[in-house]
């Protein structure tokens, strides 16, 4: 209709458009976090400000955010690991010893993933509370297995799919077993699925509200429920909210920023292979 | 491969059981533990609240889903056609992404706040009045549905930029030779081989947008009265709120069935993705 460069101009300026949407709300509670009372709640809003630094030292004297920062640390750490040693192994299964009820387990798998969160909460709140794993970071961390080992299977069978089967027909011949196999082929040759897998698990759980906010109350608080006791419909102070925030997104940001590529390729993989 | 089956077995099985069973009873979390048959079911058929909050998350889902296929479909489609490399880009479009929910969720309390908010200030300065947004029952869905959409639509875009980018290149340069439009070429060409990935996409999405909690819980927590509540904070309500289990969970299982019939019928559509 306008011919090829007035098609790149408009590609540009939604592209910009977008660009501008989807950062805006985070550069702007980063401001608010940075901001004077004064200067946060003026309106017109101010756009040049000196930046101060109260919010943050407010919240890291808060102890509930402290340590709700601090168990979300340790949950994500021991999920990621527990998730990758089961689902290592079970992805090595599927795609290369094709046990009888592989389909059912795919599909037992891909419902696992989809179940709504509260399907699960309430039943492990009764077990939970007499098994002592309620609101601790072992209980936390396995019923997390009921979302995040789906997921990584599900990739890292895309990625185990990659590595020439020639590869372990040789290894057999040559007298190895499954585990020798998996430790030395399989696990060096897709290291760089393995990370995705990682970042994207670590993500889900750091990030994850309705089940940390049924089965922890104290101890093993999340920060995502945490930073709950900012909402009230009233409350307006800003700047601790917009700083709890910040602190809160900010180490998934960098991971991310840091694994973009590999996110990338993770997301994508099992879905354009389909 | 055991270990896996244990866990799984006892991070979902043993819920999925239990739920039943106790969707089945009047059970308080304390000592009134009574078997009342379908009692809980029978009473949700009936219950005005229950409906709302189906007939909410249905349009809460219908919604946020189109719109983010849509969105992200134009936007996957346009930086697709950038003649340079676009990697720093989608890197920068995917950080909503990265946010969790209830994080975006008061980020978004202090965007849309009814009288100091930046948002009523843009409306301003195009001489709108103030919105109360959250705080009135005809505005506070549209407002979570516009912030689901700035959440969520970065997923269907990566998803579709790399569907894209791997489509065959030979039939699109035959359509260019012959002198077709990007318009045709798009429609023509490009939509339907990226059928099939879209399909994906929208399953994910939609069953993603119907267990919406996090974004309704920390914001209007359900409310103005009825206006946003969504089946899963019904649930949570229902349970930790007013303590009735047994309720509770047959929402839970009557939703968990709506899910797998969804689940089922993406398998029925896509028979080959099965390997």
């Amino acid at each position: 209709m306008f011919g090829r460069r007035g098609n790149l101009i408009w590609s540009l300026a939604v592209v910009g458009t977008a660009l501008l949407l989807t950062l805006f709300p985070i550069y702007w509670v980063l401001t608010i976090s940075l901001k004077s009372e004064a200067d946060a709640f003026a309106s017109p809003p101010v756009w040049w400000f000196a930046p101060v630094w109260e919010n943050y030292a407010k919240l890291w004297t808060k102890d509930v955010f402290r340590s709700s920062f601090f168990n979300s640390l340790c949950i994500t750490l021991f999920s990621v690991i527990l998730s990758l040693a089961i689902s290592i192994p079970a992805a090595y299964a599927l795609s290369r010893l094709r046990p009888r009820g592989a389909r059912a387990i795919a599909r037992w798998l891909l419902l696992a993933y989809m179940l709504p969160e509260f399907l699960f909460i309430i039943p492990m709140y009764g077990i939970y509370q007499h098994l002592g794993l309620y609101d601790t970071y072992m209980g936390m961390a396995l019923i997390y297995q009921a979302h995040v080992v789906p997921f990584s299977i599900w990739m890292l069978r895309s990625f185990f799919a990659d590595i020439p089967r020639a590869l372990d027909e040789a290894a057999k011949l040559e007298g190895c077993g499954h585990w020798r196999i998996l430790w030395s082929i399989y696990i060096p040759s897709s290291l760089a699925g393995i990370v995705a897998t990682a970042v994207l698990n670590a993500i889900w759980v750091w990030n994850e509200l309705a089940i940390a906010l049924g089965l922890t109350i104290a101890r093993a608080q999340t920060v995502t429920v945490g930073v709950t006791s900012f909402r009230g419909y009233a409350s307006i102070d800003w700047g601790a909210m917009a700083a709890a925030s910040i602190a809160a997104l900010a180490p998934m940001l960098l991971l991310a920023f840091f694994a973009q590529r590999h996110i990338v390729k993770g997301l994508t993989l099992g879905a354009v292979k389909g | 491969m055991l270990p896996c089956l244990a866990v799984l077995a006892f991070a979902s099985l043993y819920p999925s059981g239990a739920a039943l069973f106790l969707s089945l009873h009047d059970y308080n979390w304390g000592s009134r533990f009574e078997f009342i048959g379908l009692g809980n079911y029978v009473e949700l058929a009936s219950d005005r609240e229950f409906w709302i909050t189906v007939s909410n998350t249905l349009v809460f889902a219908s919604i946020a889903c189109v719109l983010e296929l849509a969105l992200g479909l134009y936007l996957a489609v346009q930086v697709d056609r950038l003649p340079f490399s676009t990697n720093a880009i989608r890197a920068l479009l995917m950080a909503p992404l990265m946010v969790s929910g209830i994080i975006v969720a008061l980020m978004s309390k202090v965007m849309f706040d009814p009288f100091l908010g930046v948002i009523n200030y843009f409306l301003s300065l195009f001489g709108h009045g103030p919105s109360a947004f959250y705080g009135a029952s005809n505005t506070a869905m549209a407002t979570i549905i516009a912030v689901d959409v700035w959440w969520q639509t970065a997923f269907v875009f990566i998803i579709m930029l790399a569907g894209l980018h791997n489509l065959p290149r030979g039939p699109i340069e035959a359509a260019q030779l012959e002198g077709a439009t990007d318009m045709r070429i798009f429609w023509k060409i490009k939509l339907p081989l990226l059928m099939p990935l879209l399909l994906t996409v929208a399953v994910f999405r939609s069953i993603d947008t119907l267990k919406v909690f996090d974004i309704v819980f920390g914001t209007t927590g359900g409310g103005p009265s009825l206006a946003t509540e969504v089946v899963q904070t019904l649930a949570y309500r229902t349970s930790y709120g007013f303590l009735q289990i047994g309720k509770a969970m047959a929402i839970m299982v009557l939703f968990s069935l709506a899910i797998v019939v969804l689940c089922v019928a993406y398998e029925r559509l896509q028979p080959d993705a099965e390997r």
